[in-house]
């Protein structure tokens, strides 16, 4: 770990002051706020982020509520404790696949430190981008070439890789996002503005470096997520074991069945993206159908026809969409 | 005068327990010696090859470092093993990737760190194999040559045979062929590897995490070219062994004293965990050949078995891995004929090396699984397989060992049987799993552990106690047996308090440093309890012999009294010690050349049971449920031997199911936590243990090894419950949901695979045909 400065600061202003310093939000930033610690830290330790100059958020106040808004909809602030946030009672109400999401990932330690915001942000597991014995990573070093995609990639993505980068995106809570269709509120240096998180993930194409929409001294203060019509919902995940492991891949699910028909079908999946995956293929498949296996099936087969495998990770394509069918199968019962 | 409640058998509490528990225990990294600097390795990124150029980069202020060559080691370049072919740096030829080339040393760890990775080394690429298929292959290239004269690649054979197998064959009913393959594991003690060393005119000392203080002695003296009394080793607490800290601290620790030496500063070596997991020895991957002649009735005729491990790329402890391996691949069963060819062969993988179990948990999984086979294929019940051919007592074992201990294999057989519900579950299983998306099976497997060195190994050893009363009267046990969480420390201080008449928390341990301990041996082979607490036993009674002579004390005693008689000893004579040496038992006796006679003094009897459950929607199994039971002599300290078999079960589970080693050309491509899958608590089932004591008289109050046994059976367990489950045969560890999927999802798959199809010669040839 390199040496680095601290500053703790009281409000959000003071906070992308001190921010706009950095030349990029992405990637060799070089000042970067710190939330829960869990991921920022671990990668400080390996060298992976070095930054030179660490804001410390937690004692903005006001950040870590849970509030319900005139319109409905739900804000949750950017230092709300993942475990406090999977317990509030609106999101156990009406954003279980939330709940569930947040409650599948890490550990309970980890989940008592963890933010919403930092979870946002956290970094891909590619092992490679985490060792720096492996000089090739274009994540951490633009144009230095992928060790994954010749090497050991059994947890890479099989969706939205490009040549350069295949790494997965790790997040169980911002695949629930996904379907909740959050929107992403940032104070930045000319101001506040929103990002639907549909547009706030990057494709890694030829910039895997570039993960979100973030400029230098963007600071996330808070999400909003809609409010919903009563829906059915689900979160699954399959891993390798039963804590303290990431997806291989996991579905997100909000549906309504009306008159024996599928209705307002969102679908997204984790541990097979790039990014956190929604999936329209499978929501125009499944929407105005009446449920079973033939059609989730189809659901499923639509939704990873474009997956792209390596050799480790060809599994993931018939679990993920058995996990797809699952996730439907129980929540339709449900 | 007998104490009022016995202390051996009590769950004492753990000796070093507090100090662990309040954090005050300190381990290599929590040391900080005045003026001390960092080591760190160069490590070839290259499987095999010559050595051409080392090129240090720009941009780093050489001239502060210490720099480290095979040129530096003023003795020979070796780290001794049973051979000198492991090289302590390379001098020309790189025989595996991590390989140690340069050493350097710094104070700053980070530059260190910038340093290592602007060494760049240039060679010229040499052929390389990484399994033992490669290996054995006729065109491959040889890439170690064996003086012994055996075949090039192999390190080691062994040939044992009882009886003539060739006989068997014309009348055997049926003759069933199975192959079965094991892969590596990791240790993955908390602990990384680590060592501080100081050098001076006086000699080398090593302080470090560590299992053998005098093997890491042994080494220097070699690499030092210094007379025993010049090196001095001391262990510090050490946060789990499992057998990686038992031959891999020569090496760390040759590597930071030869960095003390050249910095004249202290030098601390501490792995981060991707450099431990890459660079040290694991498990070494194995192949179990069977081929066994069985009558109709489920009697074992006669059986040829072969089988392989994989070293790496030198010996360091393959032959004595490979020969528990070979001696156990014959399991607790009666074989009127068998012969086993067993080989370690070379790789131009990391060098493998001591894990739990020692070569027997890779022998049993192949033959627990043929077992089960076998069974099937005569249309017995696995369990009626194996009642048909349980070792009794008077029975010989395939070494040719009489068995003179009253073992019942039946009675626990049906005991692990009852308490786990067998019967009743395999009959709901039978009649549930046809229309469940899970899978349920419950499977068993039936194996024993010999304790101590074999054969002639604790002759040779030939391990000294002392104990020694200190200033407050208090006796002090001197042994280098050590400490890493499985219970040295309490079960010897328990064995010595009850033989002394005297309460155990007046009982102590001395660290273990070589300028004051004798060497009471290495803590591996299930011994210490054993061997190393009868020898405490022994000293105990010698002390009080020596008190007693002196007319200090009497026959009957209070710990008072005790603790006075010491103290006027030392008094008049200037110290009270006492000793024991080993001395072998005379009715054992064991032939090195034939692989003949009695190969352990005493074995631990095990059955255990696996209840599992697949998932045919994920193909993930699960192990729901898990039953132990063994039988392992008088039980010291019943808390400390249960955690020792929960904690095997559990690794035993991850050998299973979960821990799967990646190589890619030689590198292990897994080595991080986050890809290396390890089962947590939340993964484990409840493990109920149950015990049966039958008392050994080669242990202290009757006590047998106990600590490698519960790696045995988990796996072969485990695997036949996920074939009672899901009706296909696997016959690798570990087993992952991917391994299961290729199978069940693929059905064509099934037909086609060899290991589905009937075996080669399958039954019924009845007896009295000629085949
Ligand atoms: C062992 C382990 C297992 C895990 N398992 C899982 C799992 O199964 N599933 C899962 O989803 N996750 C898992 N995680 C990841 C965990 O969810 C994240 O570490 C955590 O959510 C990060 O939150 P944090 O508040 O600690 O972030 P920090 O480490 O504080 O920050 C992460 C990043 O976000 C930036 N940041 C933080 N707040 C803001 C803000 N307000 N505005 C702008 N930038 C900000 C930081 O600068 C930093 O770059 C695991 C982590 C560990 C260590
Ligand atoms: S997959 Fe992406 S993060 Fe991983 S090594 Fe390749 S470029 Fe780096």
């Amino acid at each position: 770990m390199i040496d680095f400065e601290l500053t703790r600061v009281g409000t959000p202003d003071a906070a992308v002051q001190i921010a706009a310093a950095t030349p990029t939000a992405q990637q060799g930033a070089t000042v970067r706020f710190i939330a829960g610690g869990t991921n920022l830290i671990d990668y400080m330790k390996l060298d992976v982020e070095t930054p030179q100059h660490l804001v410390d958020i937690n004692r903005i106040p006001d950040l870590a509520k849970v509030e319900k808004q005139p319109d409905g909809s739900l804000k949750i602030g950017a230092l709300v404790r993942n475990s406090d946030l999977a317990q509030a009672p609106e999101v156990l109400a009406e954003y279980p696949v939330l709940s569930q999401a947040l409650l599948s990932g890490a550990s309970a330690q980890l989940r008592n430190k963890a933010t919403t915001s930092g979870n946002l942000l956290q970094r891909t597991r590619c092992p490679y981008f985490r060792d720096l014995a492996y000089a090739e990573c274009n994540k951490r070093t633009p144009g230095s070439g992928c060790a994954a995609i010749g090497g050991y990639h059994r947890n890479h993505a099989i969706l939205g890789v490009s040549d350069q980068c295949i790494a997965t995106h790790a997040s169980d809570m911002d695949v629930a996002l996904m379907v909740l269709d959050a929107v992403i509120h940032v104070q930045g240096i000319k101001g506040n503005r929103t990002i639907p998180i549909g547009e706030f993930y990057k494709l890694p194409g030829t910039t895997p470096h570039i993960e979100n929409a973030l400029e230098p001294g963007d600071l996330i203060t808070h999400v909003t997520l809609p409010a919903l019509p009563e829906t059915k919902q689900i979160y699954l995940k399959l891993r390798d074991r039963a804590s303290y492991e990431f997806a291989l891949a996991s579905a997100a699910i909000v549906m309504q069945v009306q008159g024996g028909r599928l209705r307002h079908v969102r679908v997204a999946m984790g541990g097979v993206g790039t990014r956190p995956w929604r999936m329209p293929e499978a929501e125009h498949a499944l929407e105005g159908q009446a449920p079973g296996e033939g059609v989730f099936r189809a659901a499923a087969d639509a939704a990873l026809k474009t997956a792209r495998p390596h050799t480790d990770n060809a599994f993931k394509i018939p679990l993920a969409k058995l996990c797809m069918i699952r996730a439907l199968t129980t929540v339709t019962n449900a | 005068m007998a104490a009022k409640e016995s202390i051996v058998g009590s769950p004492a509490l753990r000796y070093e327990g507090e100090a662990k528990v309040l954090g005050y225990a300190k381990y290599i990294d929590d040391l900080h010696f005045p003026q001390m600097i960092h080591g760190a390795t160069v490590r070839s990124k290259f499987p095999r090859g010559r050595i051409t150029a080392i090129r240090y980069g720009e941009g780093i202020p050489w001239d502060e470092f210490t720099i480290v060559t095979w040129k530096d080691i003023p003795g020979e370049n070796t780290i001794v093993h049973l051979l000198k072919d492991h090289p302590c740096l390379v001098q020309e030829i790189v025989n595996h990737p991590e390989e140690p080339i340069v050493l350097l040393a710094h104070p700053d760890k980070a530059l260190l760190r910038k340093a290592v990775d602007a060494v760049t080394i240039e060679y010229e690429p040499l052929p390389a194999v990484f399994t033992i298929e490669e290996s054995e292959a006729p065109d491959a290239p040889v890439i170690w040559n064996s003086e012994a004269g055996d075949s090039p690649n192999v390190f080691k054979t062994y040939l044992m045979e009882k009886g003539h197998v060739e006989d068997v064959w014309a009348t055997a009913d049926y003759i069933i062929e199975g192959e079965y393959s094991t892969g590596a594991q990791e240790q993955f003690y908390i602990e990384n590897n680590g060592v501080i060393a100081e050098y001076s005119e006086q000699g080398v000392t090593v302080w470090g995490s560590m299992q053998c203080p005098y093997y890491l002695h042994h080494a220097l003296q070699l690499a030092f070219g210094l007379p025993e009394q010049k090196c001095r080793v001391i262990q510090v607490e050490t946060g789990g062994a499992f057998g990686g800290k038992e031959d891999y601290p020569s090496v760390i620790g040759c590597h930071a004293a030869l960095l003390a030496m050249k910095s004249g500063r202290p030098v601390k070596m501490v792995y981060d965990r991707m450099e431990d997991m890459a660079a040290t020895t694991k498990r070494h991957p194995s192949r179990t050949r069977h081929r066994t002649a069985v009558s109709k009735d489920g009697k074992l005729l006669g059986g040829e078995i072969e089988f392989a491990i994989d070293g790496g790329a030198y010996v360091t402890l393959s032959p004595v891995v490979l020969s528990r391996g070979t001696i156990h691949a014959a399991g607790p069963y009666n074989w009127p004929h068998l012969r086993i060819r067993a080989k370690a062969v070379a790789t131009n993988c990391p060098p493998h090396g001591a894990f739990r179990g020692f070569g027997a948990p890779q022998s049993i999984f192949g033959l627990e699984r043929h077992m089960d086979l076998i069974a099937k294929t005569v249309g017995i019940t696995p369990e009626e397989l194996r009642r048909r051919n349980f070792l009794q007592p008077g029975g010989t074992t395939a070494t040719g060992q009489l068995i003179k201990d009253p073992i019942d294999l039946n009675g626990m057989l049906t005991r692990a049987l009852e308490e786990s519900g067998y019967h009743a579950k395999r009959a709901e299983f039978a009649k549930t799993n046809p229309t469940s998306p899970i899978k349920r099976g419950i499977g068993f497997a039936t194996f024993m552990h010999g304790a101590g060195f074999t054969g002639s190994g604790e002759r040779r050893l030939n391990s000294l106690v002392a104990i020694e009363v200190d200033d407050e009267g208090k006796p002090e046990i001197l042994v280098s047996s050590t400490e890493f969480g499985q219970g040295t420390n309490t079960i010897l201080c328990q064995v010595a308090a009850q033989t002394l008449h005297i309460s155990y928390k007046d009982v102590r341990i001395a660290q273990p440093d070589t300028d004051r301990v004798p060497n009471s041996g290495p803590t591996v082979a299930s011994r210490t309890a054993m061997i190393v607490g009868k020898l405490v036993e022994d000293a105990s009674h010698n002390l009080l012999t020596c008190m007693r002579a002196s007319g200090l004390l009497e026959e009957t005693y209070t710990p008072e009294q005790f603790c006075h008689a010491a103290l006027a000893y030392k008094q008049q004579h200037g110290e009270l010690r006492a000793t024991a040496r080993y001395q072998a038992p005379d009715d054992i006796f064991w032939d090195d050349d034939k692989y003949h006679g009695d190969a352990y003094p005493a074995y631990a009897w095990a059955v255990y049971v696996a209840e599992v459950a697949v998932d045919t929607r994920t193909y993930m199994a699960e192990v729901k449920n898990f039953w132990a039971l063994q039988e392992v002599g008088k039980v010291l300290n019943p808390v400390l031997a249960k955690g020792q078999v929960e904690g095997g079960v559990a690794q035993g589970i991850g050998y299973a199911i979960y821990e799967k080693c990646v190589w890619k050309d030689g590198v292990m491509a897994n080595n991080q936590m986050t890809n290396y899958i390890m089962p947590t608590s939340a993964d484990l089932p409840p493990i109920h243990v149950l015990f049966e004591e039958v008392p050994s008289i080669h242990g202290p109050f009757g006590a047998k090894g106990i600590g490698e046994l519960p790696m045995d059976g988990p796996a072969p367990a485990i695997l036949n419950a996920i074939e009672e489950a899901t009706g296909v045969r696997f016959n690798h560890c570990p087993l992952l949901p991917e391994d299961i999927f290729d199978k069940l999802a693929n059905p064509t798959l099934i037909s086609a695979d060899s290991s589905q199809l009937q075996p080669a010669v399958a039954g019924p040839v009845f007896s009295g045909t000629t085949p």
